[in-house]
């Protein structure tokens, strides 16, 4: 521990005096001037540290810089829409279709013509205009302890309305943009009334006021507080072995179930990915896309996140497979972004905090 | 020489230009559409109102008292560890308030640790017992006052040890006694410090979106980025913001207003230091309790939580790209807060020289910055930019863009930090007689012959209170610098909310520890400059 901290203290001198040289330089001059050719400038959601290994991957494939700024995708949005034609941006990566909705809506992606992309991954899981692509999928799923009986009575979306459960059900608020795209797929399925008094149902169910993010949810449960959680199946895969002994006891007491649609599969959102409209990069961004939706990206995004591949051929990890299967939903992920502004104004009506 | 021109000219550029970002979101208030804003009005807003007023009432209530107390206590009295005190309750401020209601909920929430072991001890289920549940609005505001409280504890405390020793010998030779020293006269004339440190405290409490979003609190800002992010309604958003901006305003003008007739300015005879009174028996013990709990609640406990899970995980996150990091966020924070406190002196200096209204009505608005959300602030900010790169480089030609770069990160932290730093000043300018002033200009003394020899000597310690909170603050900073930052460019409170992102809440105490440190040694030299003087 002593000499751990020496270390750093000696490489913190020693380093401050470079850094502070590299710093006042990129003071200095301004990000346009900056981009050289053998670069690619990605604005992404996506906070993963297995991402540092797939960006560093293609830079030594390609010899490519790899520049990224992570935000809010609504933000890194914004950003791209106010700096206009001069936006650095080649990629927007997101973690929902929503984002990507929203970036496609204001002209801020463009339709890329790539073989590769449009030939190995699914119609359902790009833009119809082929302006963005699913990198992964997280599915939606409930928990439940291992003794429990929910999965005799609990099989699809529909029932978690269903009186039955009345004070059982531990979801988190109707911010978070996996119950929005959830909401949005219900009105997909069944259209705006019916959601409206699903919506109201699962309140009525709810065990806790919402709260939390879905790790709390499920130990929440794991401790007898509700019998039914709400999650996304690679918090789950996060929570196993995690150095924070409550979520790792609390995962080893739960079970996974993938609930259905009673007219579709089970709901899956994704993450995803476009070139930007005005990127100064675009050869280099399409090969960057291409890259990861390659076999090789595929398999770190399954191995190291707990994410489902979208190539086809490319199998889940072990934790991921332990859950079990299950069949995605019907629904283009496009509807999922058209829905969501009446999802959430439905959340609202239905009170859902 | 009348108004010192160039100060005075400087202040109204100055002022335009920090409050740009501000007046763009308030432009908002008329636009937007009347679709989403119906339902806004017949849904949520009114809940967003509510609780937003109830954690300002809740947050100045609980920051002024446990602020003032302890400020008073151990600048007038002498007790078992005060030394000790007068340093460590500044503490809690060095932890972000995100962190502490994480490590919070784990402890005491329905499953939490503290919870379950009190439950086992007891055998008793949940539902046999009363249950304070800590992630809820009340727990909201608990949690955000033991880390907010800090801001009146050093206001108070900078304003008590220049006032308090003539004061209390004047009121002892009219035969108060000491409590009513402290209920008829402390407590009205150190209201200016008072109200300076809770203004900030509350500003903060409801512009902040990471507790009240995990503790499941509907207030404006997470209606605010509802409406943006699920509606896709920036305006809407904007136009919520800007709502929450007239109530600060309102607010700050009403303390204003109440004020107008009480010209609470120090007579500045008599500067001397306080002898303190030596507490003996139950008083010492009650003291040193009045002091103990709020540190050990928003200090001690936390910072427990955060150095078990660092020990447990420090190895494998210090690396080399942790150690630029660090740097990083050294050197933004730093410049930041050189710029920011010379910035607001500017701004409070001219106020005191101008003694006009206009004057004092722009620092007014330059303060708001402080109450809007850091993410909203960068959307001004970015609104802005688009602004002048569209009007003004595009006539120029030039192919420059200021967003992404490091200027609009530090553009960024000045127009939302500003206020801290003008309200340090503030309580340090009212101790100085306007008297001084009057006096340097009949011996025809310049201005900067003043600033140099008078002025500048008898605040040094706002200086230093403005620089080392404003560096603090930067480095806690989180939603704006995401937004605004250049390429490839981390700082640690960045990264820490990246693990907490992926489950690894263990792996962000080791950031979030190196953040904590750096407020600890910042916080250590700004009490030991109050002890010297």
């Amino acid at each position: 521990m002593k000499l751990g901290l020496i270390n750093i203290t000696i490489i913190i001198i020693k380093k401050g005096s470079t850094m502070f040289k590299k710093l006042t330089l990129s003071a200095l001059l301004l990000a346009g001037s900056l981009f050289a050719n053998s670069e690619v400038n990605v604005y992404s959601h996506r906070h993963y540290d297995t991402d540092k290994e797939l960006f560093k991957m293609f830079e030594d494939k390609t010899g490519i810089k790899v520049n990224v700024v992570k935000a809010d995708a609504s933000a890194l949005i914004k950003r791209m829409q106010s700096e206009g034609q001069n936006s650095p941006a080649d990629v927007l990566i997101t973690v929902d279709a929503g984002g990507l909705f929203q970036a496609k809506n204001q002209g801020l992606l463009q339709s890329i013509d790539s073989e590769y992309l449009i030939a190995n991954i699914p119609e359902k899981l790009r833009d119809k205009d082929n302006q963005w692509f699913a990198l992964t999928k997280r599915a939606r799923v409930v928990l439940h302890t291992l003794d429990s009986t929910v999965p005799n009575e609990l099989k699809t979306y529909e029932d978690l309305a269903d009186p039955k459960f009345k004070g059982k059900i531990m979801i988190r608020s109707s911010n978070n943009i996996y119950n929005q795209s959830l909401l949005a797929a219900v009105i997909a399925h069944h259209g705006e009334e019916y959601a409206l008094q699903w919506a109201k149902g699962v309140v009525a169910n709810m065990a806790k006021e919402p709260k939390g993010n879905d790790r709390y949810q499920v130990t929440a449960i794991a401790n007898g507080i509700g019998e039914i959680a709400i999650a996304n199946t690679y918090y789950v895969g996060q929570m196993v072995d995690n150095k924070d002994v409550a979520q790792a006891e609390a995962v080893k007491k739960v079970k996974i179930l993938f609930p259905k649609f009673e007219k579709g599969g089970t709901h899956i959102n994704v993450s995803g990915t476009g070139v930007a409209k005005y990127s100064p990069n675009k050869d280099n961004a399409i090969k960057f896309i291409e890259f990861l939706a390659s076999p090789d990206a595929q398999k770190l995004f399954a191995q190291a996140n707990f994410e489902y591949p979208v190539l086809q051929n490319i199998e889940a990890s072990d934790v991921v497979k332990s859950w079990g299967t299950f069949e995605d939903d019907t629904i283009s992920m496009n509807v999922l972004g058209e829905n969501n502004k009446l999802a959430v104004k439905i959340f609202d009506q239905a009170n859902w905090k | 020489m009348k108004n010192f021109k160039p100060l005075n000219i400087s202040s109204v550029v100055l002022t335009l230009l920090i409050s740009v970002p501000a007046i763009i979101i308030l432009s908002h208030i008329f636009l937007g559409s009347s679709e989403n804003w119906e339902h806004l009005k017949q849904t949520v807003l009114g809940d967003y109102i509510f609780n937003s007023l109830y954690i300002m009432v809740g947050v100045a209530f609980l920051t002024s008292i446990i602020g003032f107390s302890t400020a008073y206590v151990t600048t007038v009295f002498s007790f078992s560890f005060s030394n000790f005190f007068h340093y460590a309750l500044i503490l809690p401020f060095a932890i972000p308030t995100y962190i502490v209601a994480y490590i919070y909920g784990g402890m005491f929430d329905i499953t939490g640790t503290v919870t379950t072991f009190i439950l086992n001890l007891f055998d008793k289920r949940l539902d046999e017992v009363i249950f304070f549940d800590i992630m809820s609005i009340e727990g909201a505001i608990i949690v955000m006052s033991l880390v907010l409280y800090p801001y009146v504890y050093l206001i108070s405390k900078t304003y008590l040890r220049a006032e308090s020793a003539s004061i209390i010998d004047a009121s002892k030779t009219l035969g108060l006694s000491q409590w009513q020293i402290f209920y008829k006269v402390i407590i009205p004339i150190s209201r200016p410090a008072i109200v300076a440190g809770v203004i900030l405290a509350v500003m903060e409490a409801v512009s902040d979106f990471g507790v009240m979003d995990y503790y499941g609190v509907a207030t404006f800002v997470t209606g605010i980025f509802r409406t943006w992010f699920g509606m896709g309604s920036i305006e809407d958003a904007a136009r919520l913001a800007s709502l929450l901006m007239l109530f600060i305003f309102v607010l700050i003008f009403l303390e204003k207003l109440q004020r107008i007739n009480k010209q609470y300015k120090s007579s500045g005879k008599d500067f001397k230091p306080i002898s303190k009174i030596k507490l003996k028996g139950g008083n010492n013990i009650l003291a040193f309790l009045l002091c103990f709990i709020p540190f050990f609640l928003g200090f001690l406990l936390p910072f427990t939580q955060m150095s078990y899970w660092f020990m447990l995980s420090y190895h494998e996150v210090i690396d080399d790209s942790f150690i630029q990091i660090l740097i990083q966020t050294l050197i933004i924070a730093t410049f930041s807060a050189f710029l920011i406190t010379a910035l607001a002196f500017i701004f409070v200096y001219n106020v005191r020289l101008s003694k006009n209204k206009t004057s004092d009505i722009l620092t007014q608005i330059v303060k708001l910055g402080y109450s809007i959300p850091g993410a909203v602030v960068a959307v001004g900010i970015l609104s802005f930019f688009a602004l002048i790169d569209r009007y003004i480089f595009n006539i120029l030609t030039l192919n420059i863009l200021i967003s992404g770069t490091i200027i609009a990160l530090i553009f960024g932290y000045s127009v939302r930090f500003l206020a801290i730093s003008i309200n340090n000043y503030e309580s340090g300018f009212s101790k100085i007689p306007s008297s001084y002033d009057d006096a340097c200009k009949t011996m025809n003394i310049t201005p900067i012959t003043t600033l140099r020899h008078v002025i500048l000597p008898l605040i040094k310690n706002s200086v230093l209170a403005s620089f080392i909170i404003v560096f603090i603050e930067v480095i806690k900073e989180l939603p704006l610098t995401l937004v605004l930052r250049p390429f490839n460019y981390d700082t640690l409170a960045i990264l820490s909310h990246e693990y907490v992102n992926q489950s690894q809440i263990v792996q962000s105490s080791v950031p979030a520890m190196f953040i904590v440190g750096l407020g600890i040694v910042s916080v250590l030299i700004l009490a030991r400059n109050m002890i010297k003087d």
